[in-house]
């Protein structure tokens, strides 16, 4: 049995809004507390800081594809080091009616039992966040009152 | 050889609504209608009691027996395709909606289709495809109020095979 985590989300949006939400840390901010910067070019770096502005590193790592707004590829790496990486795929489709199928692949996660039991509760909480604000405006508030990961 | 798998399919999604309208949403056919791909969900809506989801044009597609019903907390279910001959070989699948509360105004809904009895691996597909549609157009028509429009996915191409070799 594979520890892969694959999250798949319908969103009433466009994969341009969806791919800002993802590389944008204003929008970030506001659906996944922590949010991420880069230049999102292929080798380059990306970290995913705290939503605190502090710009304590939560996690980071390396672009490996970059194809706006249809597929990014990072690596997902704990900043000490501790464990090997794993990876997140975003693929972004759309078929003109409006709605965008987002789908989230977290793998190579065999390296890392504790970050992949993480990441399978942590995505589902801030994708439905982002299609909340995406169809809505509004997020949800389920970050005060649960933990905080992804 | 085929693979056989008890691997379960497990989605959750956080929904900006009510425990009792969720369940609401779930066990009453004029929300089923509005995001289960227009299919109509009938129960008696008691442990033991007989379910149902028909195909828009009123046949029987999904048949099965209510394990547990705890409004609006859990309804769990047997799974049985009744709407194709070649699948109906197949044994049950089980079906479960759990609600639980997840913060100020939001719920979290967990599917879980579970396979107590191992079945071709090749099948799984149809629900982790189909499911995040479901579930996501459920989660649309709470928090917006707007029919969701999300078409059925055309099944996985490892279950279109499965489904030739069984005549289906």
């Amino acid at each position: 049995m594979s520890n892969d985590f694959v999250y798949v989300t319908y969103i009433y949006s466009t994969p341009q809004k969806v791919w800002d939400a993802i590389t944008k840390p204003e929008f970030a901010k506001r659906y996944w507390f922590h949010y991420n910067v880069s230049d999102w070019k292929k080798g380059s770096r990306w970290e995913h800081q705290h939503g605190d502005d502090s710009g304590k590193i939560m996690i980071d790592g390396t672009v490996l594809e970059a194809d706006p707004p249809r597929k990014l590829m990072i690596t997902w790496t704990r900043p000490d080091k501790s464990k090997e990486p794993s990876r997140v795929t975003f693929d972004i489709a759309d078929d003109d009616s409006g709605l965008v199928r987002l789908t989230v692949t977290h793998d190579q996660l065999e390296h890392d039992p504790a970050m992949a039991a993480s990441v399978s509760g942590g995505w589902p909480k801030v994708l439905s966040n982002l299609k909340s604000l995406l169809e809505t405006g509004k997020t949800e508030n389920i970050w005060l009152t649960k933990n905080k990961e992804g | 050889m085929a693979e056989l798998t008890t691997e379960p399919t497990i989605y959750v999604t956080y929904i900006a609504t009510t425990a009792e309208k969720c369940w609401a949403a779930l066990t009453q056919s004029a929300f089923s209608k509005q995001y289960f791909f227009g299919q109509i969900i009938e129960g008696d809506w008691r442990k033991g009691g007989r379910i149902r989801y028909r195909m828009p044009d009123g046949s029987e597609h999904i048949e099965g027996e209510i394990l547990s019903c705890e409004p609006p907390r859990l309804l769990r279910f047997t799974w049985r395709v009744v709407a194709m001959p070649g699948l109906k070989h197949l044994p049950d699948s089980i079906v479960s909606y759990r609600i639980e509360d997840a913060g100020e105004g939001v719920i979290r809904l967990t599917m879980t289709e579970e396979h107590p009895t191992p079945i071709d691996e090749r099948l799984l597909g149809g629900g982790r495809s189909g499911w995040p549609a479901i579930l996501s157009g459920l989660k649309s028509l709470l928090e917006t109020g707007a029919v969701p429009k999300i078409a059925p996915p055309t099944p996985p191409q490892e279950m279109l095979d499965y489904m030739k070799e069984h005549g289906v």
